[in-house]
């Protein structure tokens, strides 16, 4: 037989591209993120009692915002193997996922922590060899700077499921940590535009 | 090979639709079109369409070889020179290849002959792939032709296989995109990224428009997630000239097709081949422009922008007089000259011209896509066929 023995059309890959998907604003604002109380204190960009106070805010929120499961299953699909830990709220048993980091707004004196729980299975699949997800899966995490240039990165979701990644460089201070922010977006299409004409045969 | 009137289906756009067709109508003008069928012996389908575009295939393989490492080739098909080693490399680390479609003129009769060969970025997939194979089905099932007729269309097992191949470890993450504004390419790819998922891969998709640079170098879709590999329904010659096209080199992104394909969607091919293998039974006699042994081509030529897609530009000449152009904005990089084919099939005053699909470099499947002009363009009816048994 010259052709397919069968043909299946996953319908709902094809639908998660229409749902899933959706333009998102630009991150032009500089966040920084850190693993812990103790990576906070080391990189020396805020105090020790402004490092206790980031820290208290992302817990507090992880606990209102993340998503909870009734089972560690349930939540170990979304977040991966570890990736959850029990909580009691409101007197119920949860599998919610655990604190991996919390981010702030670089320069926003004020602003509100934000908490970064482990990156979802989505972005990290299991067995992902992606540099980020290697460092988001092993157990943690002291700020080990090296020299020079991004010394790794890490995978975060928010607790809105977005994806983080934030790349830690070796800064004067060994170990200061910025997000890989976006430079600029839109460089491809433009011949397409131009054209007004089809981009295929 | 025959044209077969065949009756369409009552409820054909309901049937078409179902599998979520999406562009069977083109501005109102019929694209798929199911009131003829085109039947082949299984012996024209391998002696005449497999086999040579898997010989097709391997001399690209071998001019690829050759021209990487030759300038004036280069130049010739307008890469653009800051480019070069990008291509160059992309070829030696073996970045595979998922698909690509040879223009083929064929009439039943003789050798099939080479038109062009669009190995960047081909459409009319879906359609070869799914829409003309549940025709199949439902036109024998309805006795419309006969049982045990069989199709040359395995397209959808070997995406789905060659996806899984096209980077290890897998499955990996894939980012599809493609142009807004098309429901062509956007089919195109949704289906691509169908055959993606089950071939148990990430997949994701964004428009090529929402692309952006991370500051460490990489390519990021709209959510800002790093691109690390990416298939794109968008052509190489446009990439490179436009304004990330300096960031590919450092972008760490296997792309999909790959850079080197760049050699190979490009009409000067046409001429290259024909330096390497003149008198080739599946390739006509071609030159660039300018080259004075255009004078030795007969008289009905096709004069070919390097850069085109869908007909667009490109002329039928007969010595000077100019039988049938098709308008567009290509050209400026400059054109290719070639015999007129003699063997495009026509019947009841249209021209057919096959697509002959490759998946990893394999040939798997043909579409018949006919036209009431000797040149296809993006007006063109897409026709089923089948294999008599």
């Amino acid at each position: 037989m010259k052709r397919s023995s069968q043909i299946g059309l996953a319908a709902a890959g094809v639908v998660l591209v229409a749902t899933v998907w959706s333009m998102t604003g630009e991150e032009t604002q500089e966040n920084v993120v850190y693993g812990s109380v103790s990576e906070c204190l080391a990189a020396a960009q805020l105090s020790a009692d402004q490092c206790e106070t980031a820290f208290a805010q992302a817990t507090a929120a992880r606990l209102k915002d993340a998503p909870k499961f009734r089972s560690q299953v349930e939540c170990e699909v979304q977040y991966g193997a570890n990736g959850c830990n029990t909580a009691n709220v409101g007197g119920a048993q949860y599998f919610i996922p655990a604190l991996a980091g919390f981010m702030l707004a670089r320069g926003l004196a004020g602003a509100q922590a934000q908490p970064l729980l482990p990156p979802t299975t989505a972005t990290c699949p299991p067995g992902s060899r992606q540099p980020e997800c290697q460092q988001a899966r092993s157990s943690s995490s002291g700020s080990s700077g090296g020299s020079g240039g991004y010394v790794r990165s890490r995978a975060y979701s928010t607790t809105s499921g977005r994806g983080v990644t934030a790349a830690f460089a070796a800064g004067a201070r060994g170990g200061s940590v910025a997000t890989t922010s976006l430079s600029s977006r839109g460089g491809f299409g433009s011949t397409a535009r131009s054209y007004s004409s089809h981009s295929s045969s | 090979m025959r044209r077969v009137a065949i009756a369409p289906r009552p409820d054909w756009t309901e049937q078409v639709e179902r599998l979520g067709f999406a562009f069977h109508t083109i501005d109102g003008e019929t694209y798929w079109d199911e009131t003829a069928a085109y039947a082949f012996t299984l012996e024209e389908i391998e002696r005449d369409i497999e086999t040579p575009t898997e010989a097709i295939e391997q001399l690209c393989f071998a001019f690829i070889e050759t021209a990487l490492d030759h300038e004036e080739t280069l130049t010739k098909l307008a890469i653009p020179a800051a480019h070069w080693d990008y291509i160059r490399e992309s070829w030696r680390r073996g970045e595979r290849n998922l698909y690509g479609r040879l223009d083929l003129a064929y009439d039943g009769r003789g050798p099939a002959k080479l038109l062009e060969y669009n190995a960047d970025t081909p459409t009319a997939l879906f359609e070869s792939s799914v829409v003309q194979w549940d025709w199949l089905e439902q036109a024998m099932a309805r006795g419309a032709i006969p049982r045990g007729s069989d199709q040359f269309n395995s397209l959808h097992e070997r995406l789905i296989a060659a996806f899984g191949g096209l980077r290890t470890p897998s499955p990996y993450r894939l980012h599809l995109t493609c142009v807004q504004g098309s429901a062509e390419d956007k089919g195109t790819v949704d289906y691509l990224m169908d055959c993606a998922v089950q071939a148990g891969l990430d997949a994701r998709f964004t428009y090529i428009e929402e692309i952006g640079l991370l500051s460490d170098g990489r390519f990021c879709d709209g959510a800002n997630q790093p691109i690390e590999t990416l298939f794109k329904l968008y052509p190489w010659e446009w990439m490179f000239r436009e304004s990330y096209g300096e960031a590919l080199a450092g972008s760490r992104c296997q792309f999909v097709e790959p850079p080197w394909k760049a050699l190979l969607s490009n009409k000067g091919l046409l001429a290259c081949l024909w330096e390497m293998e003149p008198g080739h039974p599946n390739l006509l006699p071609a030159f660039f422009e300018g080259d004075p042994r255009c004078a030795t081509l007969s008289p009905r030529r096709v004069r070919k922008p390097l850069y085109s897609r869908e007909g667009a530009n490109v002329t039928l000449m007969e010595r000077d007089r100019i039988v049938d152009s098709d308008d567009g904005p290509y050209g400026a990089e400059g054109h290719v000259l070639q015999d007129a084919a003699l063997n495009l099939f026509s019947a009841d005053g249209n021209y057919a011209v096959l697509g002959s699909w490759l998946v990893a470099s394999q040939p798997c499947g043909l579409c018949v896509r006919e036209d009431a002009s000797p040149i296809t363009r993006n007006t063109s009816r897409f026709l089923p066929h089948y294999i008599e048994p």
